[in-house]
């Protein structure tokens, strides 16, 4: 799932908030917390292939010592920003929608963590026609909402054209982007209807502008669904949706608490994704992480049967929990799919040597120190995630053998092209962190041969800033997390010279024709090998034109109370899998 | 009175009149786009335009600020969103609600917490001073002021944690903060605080201690003290009707400010505590440059200082005779 801007800015600002303990606290223990913490070598890519029609079948495969009943809560720090599937986005949202939405197709995750997509509210994951432009999914029967109606075509059609509204401003704008049509299309409260989208008996038919064979994939993001139609309140849904899964919601103190109770109306076996085992969730806000940690190391009352969405091991203890075996055991953790990056402005920044000595030159062990050390993030060397399906282990300017950067090589290559004393202008966002990490690549960077001048950018206005394509800055901190697990979600919007121009996320302006090309046919392959070997290659490809310094990615550490079982990650979310959780006796 | 009470009101009238439009302006004043926090991840130029249209800032500030300050009196639509009756604070398009259920929502915490805390650091505060400047020079007094030095020195940050892990986490004596209404479980309601209360009452009760000793110490070297004394008074006849009431007024100014400070918003206490009150959410609109919940949190913070001060000016003339009000 992927960071918006607000969850963008939340998560740095939580990594920011504790990197100034974490670092101090390193050097003691580092030695020992790093060895508890995955390495890149144990990093596994999330593969998820195509489901059969079988897969798409209820009930979901049982979790392995389940049980039914009792109440799960969650210690987490921020309530959600939106409820309302048109405007979800950010993956703690996903993840807290999916016990009570449900969309055309999922993800079916075993009790080990594997992943498939299947067919959710739809028979299967989908039938592609006409290259990928067309794509057509049958509605299960039995599909009930909350007050027992069933799920109808009205609805099915709504859902999709609702997103065209003028007060959906948050959610994924693929669908959007992708109908034919959807170009002039203003959304369905004015009684029009969208001709590109079908709908006949059971079966609603996609028709896109371009060939997309990941179409499939990308309806299984939260925001894609399902809204009733009858219970559609605009802008108010967003407070209190309408439930489809095997929960609905009983209760909410927006800032402070939600509780989910059981959605009688669901019928497990046309649900082949939820398990459904505790009769109740409760979720907590409030909770800053040192807070959730130590209740969760207490392990007492309630917080036995407490996790996280979002919170996790607060970096402050992250020696003390990962260095205590029990404590451990309690921890779900997992390297993240978004890598950090530093885009380098390709317009202003037109010398492949000046790139690549920035490259050479840049501090990534200083600045993991900055950040709290191996614990809490890993040295990136390339665009993709090494979690994401096409990622390729390469390491094109030295990271991992002068992790501290090499300002020989930088300003020999400085010297070929005859720009020693280059100046470059850094934008960064304002935190404790980022302040630390600017002055440790403007030290490293100066070491190399270059004039560094620092600017410190609002957070609210950074992403305009820096998505202004006459902006006057060299690189900037930036970062990304797929859409959906594969190359196309990164390397299409980010990478594309398509997507150059104010407010789009090519942020380095990189628009070179060899790379648009790989995109693009690497986009048209249906062999799912073939096309993650293709991205694979995409990443290399653009690295050797060394448009971005790739920082680092980011591990992630869920810790749960000692009687909360079932917990494996959600490859969809990127967040613990709340519907395989289950409440132990 | 009653004059010195219409005046006051109406002089309270205009200074939250000024510190609203401030705040206002200070809001556009600096460089932040609380549109850009509602554009998502794909945000283009038009749909920032759309952001700003629903968000109600692309009118010109005045206007806006027009539009606010009419809502306070005859409530505001807010289209799609709903009606805000009056008085209408605004509405905040960061929590989907308006500004002031909002506040009514988390204010019974707050004052749980403030005047709880009060309760303690008054009579613990108060009290310590008190035998501390009876027996000056004596153990008592030397035990009260280096104690007071030391907590006085501490941060809630730092004390809050370490009591919440050692009291909470490994010996189990209190319970996890929380907050249950008073109406809803009286017993409840007071063992989810206490942990917080004894925290802040920690801290605050040493500058009592040391305001109220060297209050009294004055005081009891004053001229109608002695002669009170002279007089055949009992000892504890002088102190309580003379020394103390005289010692009391600056007291009862300070405490009025820290009341009401702690009303606008305990944010660092409510933050250790994990508690949901005011100034938590002060904090997230900031954050979120949610400019309607940030001047509805100002505004309460502007108005319990305001309604303390006139309080505390009316507490003066009953403790000591010789101000009136005037």
């Amino acid at each position: 799932m992927s960071f918006s801007r607000r969850n963008f800015l939340i998560a740095t600002g939580v990594a920011a908030a504790s990197t100034t303990v974490l670092s101090a606290c390193s050097s003691g223990d580092k030695g020992s917390t790093d060895k508890n913490v995955p390495s890149m070598s144990q990093a596994k890519t999330v593969n998820i292939p195509v489901g059969t029609k079988a897969d798409s079948t209820g009930p979901a495969p049982e979790v392995k010592g389940a049980v039914k009943g009792g109440t799960l809560y969650s210690l987490d720090q921020f309530d959600m920003d939106h409820m309302d599937p048109a405007q979800v986005y950010v993956s703690t949202e996903g993840a807290i929608s999916r016990p009570i939405l449900r969309g055309l197709t999922g993800y079916k995750v075993d009790d080990k963590g594997a992943a498939v997509l299947v067919g959710d509210v739809a028979t299967d994951a989908g039938t592609m026609k006409n290259g990928g432009k067309t794509w057509t999914f049958t509605i299960k029967d039995g599909i009930k909402w909350e007050d027992g109606s069933a799920l109808s075509m009205d609805d099915v059609r709504h859902t999709f054209e609702r997103l065209f509204a003028s007060f959906v401003t948050e959610g994924p704008r693929y669908v959007q982007q992708w109908l034919v049509g959807g170009d002039k299309y203003k959304g369905p409260y004015d009684g029009k209807h969208l001709d590109s989208l079908e709908i006949s008996g059971n079966t609603v038919t996609f028709n896109l502008t371009e060939a997309r064979t990941d179409f499939n994939y990308t309806l299984a993001m939260p925001g894609y669904s399902f809204v009733n139609k009858k219970k559609d309140t605009k802008e108010k849904y967003d407070k209190q949706p309408f439930a489809l899964g095997p929960y609905r919601i009983g209760n909410r103190d927006i800032g402070k608490s939600l509780t989910y109770v059981r959605n009688e109306h669901w019928d497990p076996k046309t649900d082949p994704i939820r398990n459904a085992y505790p009769d109740k969730y409760v979720f907590q806000f409030g909770f800053e992480l040192v807070a959730s940690t130590d209740r969760y190391i207490a392990d007492k009352g309630n917080d036995q049967y407490a996790m996280s969405i979002f919170n996790e091991v607060a970096p402050e203890r992250m020696a003390q929990v990962m260095t205590n075996a029990t404590l451990k055991k309690r921890v779900l953790t997992q390297i993240d799919t978004v890598t950090y990056y530093w885009p380098i402005n390709m317009t202003r920044i037109k010398d492949l040597k000046v790139r690549q000595a920035i490259n050479y030159a840049w501090p990534h062990q200083q600045l993991q120190t900055i950040r709290g050390g191996a614990a809490s993030s890993a040295l990136a060397t390339t665009i993709l995630s090494p979690v994401t399906p096409g990622y390729e282990h390469f390491d094109l300017y030295g990271t991992e053998k002068k992790p501290g950067g090499d300002p020989v090589k930088a300003k020999a290559l400085l010297k070929e092209a005859g720009k020693v004393g280059q100046k470059l202008v850094i934008a960064y966002q304002a935190s404790d962190t980022a302040v630390k990490s600017a002055v440790a690549i403007k030290n490293a960077l100066e070491a190399a041969g270059f004039q560094v001048v620092n600017k410190q950018v609002d957070k609210s206005t950074f992403y305009t800033q820096i998505g202004k394509v006459d902006n006057t800055f060299d690189l900037f901190a930036a970062g990304w997390s797929p859409d959906w697990p594969n190359g196309y979600s990164v390397f299409y919007p980010c990478w594309d010279g398509k997507n150059i121009g104010d407010g789009r996320s090519n942020y380095a302006q990189l628009n070179d024709p060899g790379v648009n090309k790989a995109i693009d046919a690497a986009a048209k392959l249906t062999d799912v090998t073939q096309a993650n070997k293709a991205w694979g290659e995409v990443d290399r490809q653009i690295m050797e034109l060394a448009p971005v310094v790739p920082d680092y990615h980011s591990i992630r550490n869920w810790m749960h109370g000692s009687k909360v079982g079932g917990a494996v990650y959600d490859p969809g979310n990127t967040c613990l899998m709340l519907t395989k959780l289950y409440a132990m006796k | 009175m009653l004059r010195f009470l219409v005046r006051r009101t109406l002089g309270a009238l205009v200074i939250l009149l000024v510190i609203s439009a401030v705040t206002f302006w200070l809001f556009y004043a600096i460089p932040r786009d609380p549109a850009m926090m509602s554009c998502g991840k794909n945000c283009t130029p038009d749909m920032l335009k759309q952001v700003r249209h629903n968000l109600g800032i692309d009118h010109p500030v005045p206007v806006q600020y027009w539009y606010w300050l009419k809502g306070i009196f005859v409530g505001r639509s807010y289209g799609d969103f709903g009606n805000c009756p009056a008085p209408c604070l605004g509405y905040s398009f960061a929590n989907r609600q308006p500004v002031l259920g909002t506040i009514l929502d988390r204010l019974p915490l707050t004052l749980s917490l403030a005047f709880g805390s009060a309760v303690v650091f008054i009579i613990f505060g108060v009290g310590a001073g008190m035998i501390a400047a009876v027996k000056q020079g004596k153990w008592q007094d030397k035990v009260a002021s280096s104690g007071s030095l030391i907590a006085s020195s501490l941060q809630i940050y730092f004390v809050g944690y370490i009591a919440m892990y050692f009291l909470v986490a490994k010996l189990g004596i209190l319970n996890n903060p929380s907050y249950t209404p008073l109406t809803d479980n009286p017993a409840e309601w007071a063992s989810g605080l206490l942990l917080p209360w004894l925290v802040l009452a920690l801290i605050w009760t040493a500058n009592y201690t040391r305001m109220s000793r060297s209050q009294l110490v004055e005081t009891l070297s004053e001229d109608y003290v002695r002669t009170a004394r002279a007089k055949g008074l009992s000892r504890r006849s002088v102190f309580f009707r003379f020394a103390w009431r005289g010692a009391m007024g600056p007291i009862v100014t300070i405490f009025g400010i820290d009341l009401a400070t702690l009303i606008g918003g305990a944010i660092i206490t409510e933050t250790v505590f994990s508690l949901q009150g005011v100034g938590r959410l002060a904090l997230k609109a900031v954050d979120q440059s949610d400019l309607p919940m940030v001047l509805g949190v100002t505004l309460l913070s502007a108005s319990a200082i305001v309604v303390f001060n006139i309080i505390v000016d009316a507490v003066y003339a009953l403790i000591d005779p010789r101000i009136r009000l005037a």
